[in-house]
Parts: structure tokens; sequence; C-alpha cells
């Protein structure tokens, strides 16, 4: 398993003058290179600048021009806007932030065993686990639809945060795992003889050890549940539980061409994760490069 | 207690010294007993996912060999579902078609356009801009995919998009039209949505396939006068093979899956322009109670995923 290093050569710091730095754009044809990649850059954020731009146009001013920033500024979308989407972020920070919190540290336990313990069948159940990868959310959607009405959980928050705990462990287990292994037993063979036991060589040294492939799995796991769709679409229907993406989906539907305020609840939506970003950057670009070793 | 446990974990986990007769001395029941909190580790873990995981896929299995509508007991019916669904249902066959060109386009593109982006960020000298754009990339996936997709429901909207305003500024007004709500555009319209079709997650995989790559080797083909084009093309590559064959089997995947997309966009119209399998799967079950046959439509999928799954890990499995 290979993580993006992102540190893995070191930063020279150039202590040459700009005239210096400008030629040597040239000369090396970087300059190109820059050129192109900012055109991209900015097209990959072409939707999300317009989107910001309407957020703050009144109708008419849409209407006379939709695309260019109009002055003044138009800032009672926003009040508009949140009247309504502020109800699904706040349920969407309850769903993801239950489930990740129990995901995580059920999946560092189970991982914990699987890494370090050489029970009988610990393979066996480790394959049982790493199975479930590849069986793709169409086969199983019906189904589970069916077993949470039958248990009476349809209209609950419990129907989206019990499947995203057990659906989540299953990834969570597969990076920690190895995670855990890749630590020397030397370690823990200290801290039994000072008298440690097994959960305490657990809490107190395993995982202060791996906060960064908690918060790696912590950070994936909120992003793929927080984004999730189908499942809260199948299973709630009441107004007031509706997480973030059915709500907006709803919103959409309801608010169709007001884009004023519809502009002002996708930025609103956007800014919880991105926020999260801002603090653990790090983390996702390591997650995300390693999510897809998914196979 | 305190001794017993120093023994396990000595003679335990990933070690490597460990006296293998020693171990094999023990029965079955003294190691299962010793490990016993091992396994009370895995309660939680095994509780959630027999309910939630291993109970539905197998139900999904079972059912799809049944006629089942809401409300009815559920009636045995072998492979009718299936004949059903390659000989009578014209929708689903259509969605084949559909899916096939869908999963084309994000495999070309998948697979080149974030190559060549990765390229370009990993041959920049400065390495505080490679960083930069390195977290740029990452930038929209953070953005919820919702917002992403009613976006460009947006562009393509046919009264207020951006598609139509650009093609009245270039003089084009007769292109104009509702690109989502015209059959003949709508299954495009969804194909070629997320212009510039970088997506983040693979240029860093690419990224980090080609840190990989030996310094050294990299500063040869300069000595040797190598151009950057040939140097791509005969090194760059073949070393970064096993992460090309990885993203072509994960864009088929994504590609056989990705039908929430269309949910969102089209929901498969203008009547059934744009419909793939898995939301046709979706209507059956969820707008027409039809659990049995929407059932035999997901083991299709499972079955076509699976199959592609067991191709890579015997035929192009790599090193990553």
């Amino acid at each position: 398993m290979t993580y993006a290093k992102i540190d893995q050569q070191p930063v020279v710091i150039s202590r040459q003058g700009l005239g210096y730095s400008l030629s040597r754009l040239w000369q090396t044809g970087d300059w190109s290179r820059y050129l192109l990649l900012s055109t991209i850059v900015f097209l990959m954020f072409l939707p999300f600048l317009i989107m910001f731009v309407i957020s703050f146009k009144s109708m008419p001013q849409f209407n006379r021009n939709p695309f260019l920033p109009t002055f003044p500024f138009y800032p009672e979308n926003y009040t508009d806007a949140w009247r309504i989407v502020s109800k699904y972020i706040f349920n969407s920070i309850i769903v993801s932030g239950s489930s990740v919190i129990f995901t995580v540290a059920l999946a560092a336990l189970a991982a914990w065993s699987f890494a370090r313990y050489p029970f009988p069948g610990r393979e066996f159940f480790f394959y049982m686990v790493i199975a479930l990868l590849m069986i793709p959310g169409e086969l199983t959607l019906i189904p589970s639809f069916l077993l949470v009405k039958a248990l009476g959980l349809l209209n609950t928050h419990l129907v989206l945060i019990l499947p995203y705990i057990a659906g989540g462990q299953v990834f969570a287990i597969f990076i920690m795992r190895s995670f855990f292994q890749s630590m020397p037993e030397e370690m823990f063979e200290a801290a039994r003889m000072d008298g440690a036991n097994e959960l305490q060589t657990f809490l107190r040294i395993g995982l202060p050890l791996s906060q960064s492939i908690l918060g790696v799995v912590a950070v994936m796991h909120i992003l793929s549940t927080w984004n999730d769709l189908i499942w809260p679409i199948v299973t709630l229907s009441s107004q007031n539980l509706m997480t973030l993406t059915i709500g907006l989906y709803a919103f959409r539907t309801a608010w169709y061409s007001i884009w004023g305020p519809l502009m002002a609840g996708y930025v609103l939506a956007s800014i919880p994760l991105v926020i999260l970003f801002a603090f653990t950057s790090k983390l996702f670009v390591e997650g995300l490069s390693s999510g897809a070793i998914k196979m | 207690m305190a001794t017993q446990e120093v023994q396990t974990t000595r003679f335990g986990a990933t070690g490597t010294s460990i006296p293998q007769r020693m171990r094999k001395q023990d029965s079955l029941a003294t190691r299962m007993y010793r490990y016993r909190f091992a396994y009370l580790m895995l309660i939680p873990t095994f509780t959630l996912l027999l309910i939630f995981n291993y109970y539905p896929a197998f139900m999904g299995l079972y059912r799809s060999f049944f006629e089942w509508d809401i409300g009815l007991p559920p009636k045995f019916v072998g492979l009718g579902n299936f004949v059903e669904l390659f000989t009578e249902d014209k929708v689903f066959q259509k969605s084949l078609g559909n899916v096939t060109i869908l999963t084309i386009w994000r495999v070309l593109s998948g697979v080149t356009i974030p190559f060549m982006v990765a390229e370009m960020i990993f041959n920049l000298r400065n390495q505080t801009s490679q960083y930069t754009y390195r977290v740029l990339m990452i930038l929209p996936t953070v953005v919820p995919g919702i917002v992403g997709l009613l976006l460009w429901q947006f562009i393509y909207d046919g009264t207020h998009g951006l598609l139509n305003a650009l093609l009245a500024g270039i003089g084009l007004e007769s292109w104009q039209q509702p690109w989502l709500g015209n059959p003949r555009t709508a299954l495009y319209a969804v194909t070629f949505m997320g212009f510039p079709w970088v997506s983040g997650v693979t240029v860093l995989i690419y990224l980090a396939g080609l840190q990989g790559i030996s310094r050294d080797v990299i500063d040869s083909t300069k000595v040797d006068g190598c151009s950057a084009l040939r140097r791509i093309w005969s090194i760059d590559v073949p070393l970064i093979m096993g992460q090309i064959k990885l993203i072509t089997v994960l864009a088929i995947i994504g590609g056989l899956q990705g039908w929430v997309g269309i949910f969102v966009m089209t929901a498969g119209g203008p009547g059934t322009a744009s419909m793939v399998p898995g939301l046709w799967m979706y209507n059956n079950a969820f707008l027409w109670n039809k659990m049995g046959y929407a059932s035999s439509i997901g083991m299709f999928l499972f079955v076509l995923i699976m199959g592609i799954t067991f191709f890579n890990m015997k035929f192009v499995k790599s090193e990553i």
C-alpha cells in the first residue's frame, strides 16, 4: 500500500532575485505548465465561481446579467437559504458525526485484533470482512431497505447511522489493519513488562501512535456519508430528518429557477466540509490517494 | 492472568521469531481461550456486519430468483426474471447500451486527462507550487457531489443555462436547446458533464506513482538528451502501468455502478433516453414495488462487477 508522501523532497528555498526566477521560468518551460494548469484549475472551479456570483444576485439582477458580478450584492439570498438549509446541515452533522465516532472506534478494535493476535480463524474472519468490499451497493440496496423497514427504523436517524457504521467499518478495518501491523511488537512487549494489560497497550500506546491513520479513516468516512444520496432518499421522507444531500435535492425541486437563494443554499451546503478540509487537508490528500487501493 | 497474556503476545501476532512447534502443541480450544479478548474485540463489528451487510447481500442474491411485489407472497420463478430482462425488457436492453457509452467515456477521460495533469504537476520545479496544485485538484472533491450535479444541471438549463449563454455569445443561437430535456442530447449531456474531467483523486494516484520512479532514472534521461515526450512514453508510462490498470478497472466499475448522477440530472429521462441499469433497478423497486425483478438487476450488476474484479485480479493484478 502506498500513501502519497506530501513532503518527500526538501523544499528548496530560492534565494535568487525575481528577474532570475522569471528567466528560469522561461528557460525550463515551466511557464507553459503553469499556464495550462492554471487554465485547468480555472475551468474546474468555474461552476463554483458562478455559483458564488449568482448567490449574491436578486431576481432582477440575475435576469439582467446572469453570470457577471452585479452590485450591490444581495445577501438576503443567504438568509432565505439558511432558513431552509440549516436544518439539513444540522442533520448531516448529527448523522455523519455519530457514525464516524462509532465507525472509527469499532474498526480500530477489530483491526487491532486482526493485526496483533494470531487467534484461530483470523484469516477467515479477515477475508470475510474484505469480501464485502466487492459487493456493490446495487445488490444490497433493496434487501437493506426491506430490512430496516421490518425493523421499524424508517424515518429515524438510526436508519442512516447504523448501516453507515456497519458499512464504513469494512474499508476502515482494511486500512487500519495494515497500519497496526507495521508497528514494532517490541514497543508493546515493553509495555507489558511494565505491567500494562492488553487493553492498556491498545488504548495508551497503539491508539495514540495511530492518530494520523485514524484521522484519514475518519475523514474518508465523513466524506462518503456526507455525500450519500440514495440511501437517505429511500429511507427518509420527513422534512425534519433529511440530510444535506436529499435536502438540497428537495430544495432544488421546490425553488426551481429561483436561482439566487438556490445558489446561496449550495454555497452554505459546501461550507462545512470546506472548513474541515482547511484543517485536515493533509489527511484528505493521504486518504484519497489510499482510497483507491480499495481492491 | 498477567503472565498468560504476556505469553500470548510473545508467541503471537506479527513476530517472526516465534517457535512454531510450541504453538502447534496447544490444542485449538486452548488457543481460542487464550485469545478470547481478540474475539471479544470482533463481536461488535461482526454483529453489525451480519445484520446490515451479510444478510442483505445474501437476500439480494436469493430474492433475484423470485417474483415478489410488495404485499404479495414471494413466488419462486427460477431464472424467469433474467429471461424477462434479456428478452422482453426493451428499456433494460437500451440501458445496457447507454451504460456502455457512459463507461467508455469514463475510462477514456479518466485515464488520460488526469495523467496529463499529473505529469504537468510532477514536472514543476517548484515544490511549493506542486503542493499547491495538488491541494487545488482535491478541493472540488470536498464540495458535496450533489452540489456539483445540481450546478451542471443549471449549466445545461434551457432558459438560464451557462452553456446556452456561451453559445449565444459565439453566435451559435441555433444550437441552443434544453440539453437535458431533449431526448437526442440528454445522454450525451450527462456523459460529458464535469468538464474539464479532471478527477483530483486520480491525479493523486498518478502523482504517487510518478514519485515512486527513481530520481536517477529521470536524471539520466536528461543527461542523455531525451525529450520530455519521449521520457513520458518510454519511462513514465511503463513504470506506472500499475496505476493505469488500477484506474482503468476503477473507472469501469464506477461507470457500471454510476447511476446517482443520472438520477439527479435527468432521472433517466426524458422518457427513457438516458436510462442506465442501476436506475432501472431503482425505478422497479421503489416506484413500482417489483422487488424481485429489481433484485435480479442488482444481481446482474453484481455478477458483472465480480467478473471484472476477478479478471483484474487474475490477469492485470499489479503491485500496488
